[in-house]
């Protein structure tokens, strides 16, 4: 028995060293004034003074959250009401449904992102921010999809049942019954898109327009010639705090209520 | 609890939608706007200004991470761009499928000021299409105390007292290219038997060789964990900057030189403006500001007379004539590519 916890603590500790280790050299070497950061040459806070004077990278970077804002909220709505319906309903029509969901998550990124990039273009749209956020909401459905689809196996639909036959209409068994027992799935799925839409590179790159640089493209770009990698160490650093703030304060706001 | 979430998530949407509109209202106000297609921190951002101040306009900067990436892209029919930075080979391209505007010569007379070195190695030697802006090359750096004078060659990498802490550039044009040079071959030759010997050259270098990489040479040879590497000017020019323990080699056979050129697109929507960019770009007091920040030369024989001691005394920005003499840029391989990659793949298997 001992030697079994000794066994899955090492595990535990493996695991979250293997996770964190990276996130850490990374913070480290944000203060590091060597910018290879193979070697510590000392403290300095310059990447971080270089970084709130770099305007190319923070307008990147608010373009690039102003986008998965706008996309995460969308994409929830609509990966919510494909996933009722596919599961709900078993048709012709649900099977082609299900295949055009499905399909965002198997083609390679490189292709959507061109094939949208060619429909755009065909159908004359101007390329910008329009056009990323719907190629965003488009490749997030698929995610929320399958995120809600697996949520809707466990989902108990008697339970719609009961509240119909205690008298409450269509609309107040959705709302007050299904959605609250839901929201932590769609929760969890619109943080999963808002992660991808942060992260994507292929296909915003062919997506983006004149002046809509987001922040994933900016920092491949910058690995090619910039002097100012480093910048990018700084500006990692206060995403993961950024993110911390946002996950402990979200878990206080859903923190079940003492009775 | 439920009514602070739902006013939350509201606010913070009506929020963002707000500030996208007053993006979309924004841009017809101005009087007139450039956009540029270049690498990420490849113009000094001070000068964008004083030129966005001096012409009344605003200039809008986008990125990209790869030529091919960028060519598929304009191919595929994206517009509203103005100017373009291509390398030269890949100007020649997009000067065939004739995605390329004219320069026109009375509108930029600050052409006069490029250099004739480069000039004549470019594609476009008259810049019909396309003007010199950034000048780059391969070159070998190596650790002084590890090394104790050695010979300015290529064949540097054959040294097995160096094994295995050496590096080669993952990249068949640098690598081969390097090769075919130290034999006295073209970095362009199509010829098999030369490339068959470029190969084996390869294979033995690659005897003392730890990898072939491109990213971590930079951090390696500054730590020490190497004792020589082949690298890119611009990654090595901080290195040499910041490192007076790593010193640089211009190998006497010759290097790979890449140079990076303004382009303006055939739908640029406005090439009057695209023009003037340019012209302010080539001014020498402008040029040798922006070389000194970007850190790659910039073609410019005025300039390079105003530009700081310090940076013209780094090594990897003055190459000496002689050495000049016998570099070349690369040129698009077109249908004789796949000679290349079997080259290459054999060189990496072997």
């Amino acid at each position: 028995m001992k030697k079994r916890r000794a066994f899955s603590t090492a595990i535990t500790i493996g695991a979250l060293v293997f996770f964190h280790a990276p996130l850490v050299v990374l913070v480290v070497n944000s203060f590091n004034t060597s910018r290879f950061g193979l070697t510590w040459d000392g403290f300095t806070l310059k990447w971080y003074e270089e970084l709130f004077r770099n305007r190319e990278v923070l307008a990147a970077l608010w373009r690039t959250l102003k986008i998965a804002l706008l996309a995460t909220p969308v994409a929830a709505v609509l990966g919510t009401l494909a996933a009722l319906a596919l599961h709900r309903h078993r048709s012709r029509l649900q099977q082609a449904h299900m295949l055009m969901v499905q399909l965002p998550l198997v083609i390679p990124e490189l292709l959507m992102g061109f094939s949208l990039l060619l429909f755009f273009v065909a159908t004359g749209w101007q390329l910008g921010m329009t056009t990323i956020w719907i190629a965003h909401v488009t490749f997030c459905i698929s995610f929320v999809t399958m995120v809600m689809l697996a949520r809707l196996q466990d989902f108990d639909f008697t339970l719609l049942d009961a509240a119909r036959d205690l008298g409450a209409s269509r609309w107040q068994a959705a709302r007050r019954v299904l959605l609250p027992l839901l929201w932590p799935g769609v929760l969890a799925s619109a943080l999963l898109s808002f992660t991808l839409s942060i992260d994507d590179f292929v296909i915003t790159f062919f997506v983006s327009g004149p002046g809509t640089t987001t922040l994933p493209v900016q920092i491949y770009s910058m690995m090619k010639l910039s002097r100012s990698m480093p910048v990018i160490n700084a500006l990692s650093a206060l995403l993961l705090l950024a993110t911390i703030v946002l996950v402990m304060s979200s878990h206080i706001l859903i923190r079940p209520r003492r009775s | 609890m439920t009514t602070r979430r739902r006013f939350l998530l509201s606010s913070t949407s009506t929020l963002a939608l707000a500030s996208c509109e007053r993006e979309d209202e924004g841009q017809p106000e101005l009087p007139k706007e450039l956009r540029v297609f270049i690498w990420a921190d490849y113009i000094k951002p001070e000068l964008v200004k004083r030129f966005e101040t001096e012409h009344n306009c605003k200039v809008v900067i986008d990125t990209f991470d790869s030529n091919e990436a960028m060519y598929a892209k304009l191919k595929a029919g994206a517009t509203g761009y103005d100017i373009a930075v291509p390398s030269s080979y890949m100007v020649k391209l997009m000067h065939q499928q004739m995605m390329l505007n004219d320069i026109v010569p009375g509108m930029a007379p600050n052409l006069r000021h490029i250099s004739g070195d480069i000039a004549n190695k470019v594609y476009d030697k008259l810049f019909k299409v396309s003007v010199p802006y950034a000048v780059g090359c391969t070159v070998i750096a190596y650790r002084k105390d590890k090394i104790k004078e050695p010979e300015a060659s290529w064949m540097l990498f054959d040294r097995a007292d160096l094994n295995p802490k050496t590096t080669l550039l993952n990249d068949m044009r640098e690598t081969l290219g390097a090769a075919l040079r130290t034999q006295g071959f073209s970095i362009n030759s199509r010829d098999e038997v030369e490339l068959g010997q470029a190969r084996d050259l390869v294979i033995r270098w690659k005897k003392n060789t730890a990898k072939f990489d491109n990213e971590a040479y930079k951090a390696g040879i500054d730590s020490g964990e190497f004792s020589a590497v082949m690298g890119y000017s611009g990654d090595l020019f901080q290195v040499v900057a910041e490192n007076p323990q790593v010193g640089i080699l211009l190998p006497k056979e010759g290097v790979v030189i890449s140079c990076d050129e303004f382009v303006i697109l055939k739908e640029a929507p406005n090439p009057f403006l695209a023009h003037e960019f340019i012209n302010f770009m080539l001014e020498p007091n402008v040029s040798a500001e922006n070389m000194e920040h970007i850190g790659y030369r910039c073609p410019n024989k005025e300039a390079m007379n105003i530009v700081s001691p310090s940076f013209l005394s780094n090594p990897v920005i003055k190459i000496p004539d002689e050495v000049m003499n016998r570099s070349e840029i690369i040129e698009d391989l077109g249908d004789d590519l796949p000679k290349w990659t079997k080259a290459w793949d054999a060189a990496k298997a072997g």
